[in-house]
């Protein structure tokens, strides 16, 4: 929602038309989420089925989950090792991309070594992380901190590669130091690409974790998942699922709001 | 340090890169760097680590070409996965482009339907995948079905932009000519948009490989993901890493051979 091209969203109206405004913008998505909740509803009823759940079944066995003081550990787990994950690939992503990004030659030398490794489905190598952390949190984080890392590491890398060279003819017919120029023309004109890259790193993170909870783990929100496949609790599969979308979607709005900040400051 | 700066009024940042450092170009320290990681490897995996951990390179090397002169191997477990990874990607290139086509066309539908399609990726699909044993069962159909809406997406994104990329003149243009809407989309919005959607189907395949390898991998009973999975299970590590060194393989073919055939197309590479 919050990524309305400027000509839409920029000219300032009386505040009627405005509220006109964001009806038009607010209530088509918001009927498309209450059409798609019917149609769960409908279907579940049409289907009658034992193992098919409607939404108020889901979400009752949600709140009787969260009620569960294992349930919310393992939630919390989850929620942790996400944030140390993406934190980390974030910082560690940028800086490494942004080193690399300022030598040309080794980062054309390095790159297309990221690209090959970036294009192998991750999931495969999960096991070579059980192998060298064991199986446990280590692995767990360390697995979903690579899924993030190198697409950020390639987004700041990319970035910083591609500073306008108008910039740079400036800062040196200045005489700009090294550190200065880094920190006054190359930070500001890399930031919105990085803003972009944890926006989307976020939820391969998420992803990631999940993943791996799901293949081997004795905790976390993945476990959970696949705990109830083995016991077929499809409405407690259903409330775990609203519950990853809800946990899910603030961070990504946040991350978009700090995009479009970033961008309207920095960018172009 | 004065005196070599001094000596080019130009600072470095501004030069351009040297075309080879100490006599190498830079697909040459590619290699260099690359053969260095895998000798490591395999001086680690000979010498150092257990061999429960990891094995020799070249043993991955070696067990990866016999798998592949295995029948067994070949069709339930490689034949299987490329299959599905085949229909995913046509059904996911051919909703996402019909379903960007519908929002483009229909401004309503469009402002209903975008939101969702931009935190689309923020939300791991995968969480629906136990949903989809639980329908379909562990055969081929939920793994084919998921990846196909994992990889709708990103194909639907870019089809996207690319439909609403084209220049207004272009469709005055248009307008003039009295184009019919067939005419309109073959002539017009099809070739204007053609570099997005080309981006989009690279991403598609790529995104596609990735689901249904990790849906086997993690509930399936068959396929190369289930392989490499199973040989994980039972300390069959020369097989695990053979079955990645597969993947490899198979990904980066996919990933170069689909850029090699749709740039083609890509205009505006020309």
């Amino acid at each position: 929602m919050a990524t309305l091209p400027p000509t839409i969203a920029a000219p300032a109206v009386a505040p009627r038309r405005r509220g006109v405004h964001t009806a038009r913008r607010v209530v088509p998505p918001l009927v498309v989420a209450v059409l798609a909740v019917v149609i769960w509803w409908v279907s579940a009823v049409v289907a009658d089925s034992l193992i098919f759940p409607t939404p108020l079944e889901a979400m009752r066995s949600l709140v009787a989950d969260l009620g569960n003081p294992d349930f919310r550990a393992n939630v919390l787990d989850s929620l942790r090792i996400l944030v140390l994950a993406f934190l980390g690939s974030t910082i560690v992503g940028s800086l490494l991309g942004l080193a690399l990004g300022l030598t040309p030659f080794w980062a054309r030398t390095v790159v297309p070594i990221f690209y090959a490794i970036n294009s192998i489905p991750k999931i495969v190598l999960y096991p070579i992380f059980l192998s060298f952390l064991g199986i446990g949190e280590l692995s767990r984080a360390g697995f979903a901190f690579y899924a993030a890392f190198i697409p950020m590491f390639l987004v700041a890398v990319e970035s910083t590669a591609s500073v306008q060279r108008i910039h740079l003819k400036m800062a040196a017919s200045l005489q700009v130091s090294w550190p200065r120029l880094v920190r006054q023309i190359v930070v500001p004109s890399v930031l919105p690409s990085l803003a972009t890259g944890m926006r989307m790193t976020f939820g391969l993170a998420f992803l990631g974790l999940l993943l791996a909870e799901m293949f081997s783990a004795s905790s976390g929100i993945g476990y959970e998942l696949l705990r109830n496949v083995s016991l077929i609790r499809m409405e407690n599969i259903m409330g775990t699922v609203v519950l990853i979308l809800v946990m899910a979607l603030p961070p990504t709005m946040a991350l978009q709001w700090l995009e479009n900040r970033v961008t309207s400051k920095y960018g172009g | 340090m004065s005196t070599t700066e001094r000596s080019s009024v130009v600072p470095g940042y501004l030069r351009p890169a040297p075309a080879t450092s100490l006599g190498l170009p830079a697909w040459g320290w590619t290699v260099v760097i690359l053969v260095a990681a895998l000798v490591a490897v395999d001086i680690a995996a000979r010498f150092f680590a257990s061999p429960l951990d990891i094995v020799p390179v070249s043993d991955m090397f070696f067990t990866a070409l016999r798998l592949l002169t295995d029948t067994d191997f070949l069709v339930d477990a490689l034949g299987r996965t490329l299959g599905i990874i085949v229909v995913a990607f046509v059904l996911s290139s051919v909703t996402g482009v019909a379903a960007a086509y519908v929002l483009w066309r229909f401004e309503l539908w469009d402002r209903a339907f975008q939101p969702y399609l931009n935190v689309y990726y923020a939300v791991p699909t995968f969480a629906l995948y136990p949903i989809m044993v639980v329908l379909f069962g562990a055969g081929v159909a939920p793994i084919a079905i998921l990846s196909t809406i994992f990889a709708f997406g990103v194909v639907a994104l870019n089809a996207r932009t690319g439909f609403n990329a084209v220049s207004p003149i272009v469709t005055k243009l248009g307008t003039t000519l009295m184009l019919s809407r067939w005419q309109y989309f073959r002539s017009i919005l099809l070739p204007y948009a053609l570099p997005n959607i080309v981006t989009g189907l690279k991403l598609g395949l790529s995104y596609a490989i990735i689901s249904v390898l990790a849906s086997e991998f993690i509930l399936s009973t068959q396929g190369l993901g289930h392989f490499i999975s199973i040989a994980y299970d039972s300390f069959d590590i020369a097989d695990m890493y053979a079955g990645i060194l597969v993947v490899a393989a198979i990904a980066l073919i996919a990933t170069f051979g689909i850029s090699a055939a749709l740039n083609r197309f890509d205009w505006r590479r020309r």
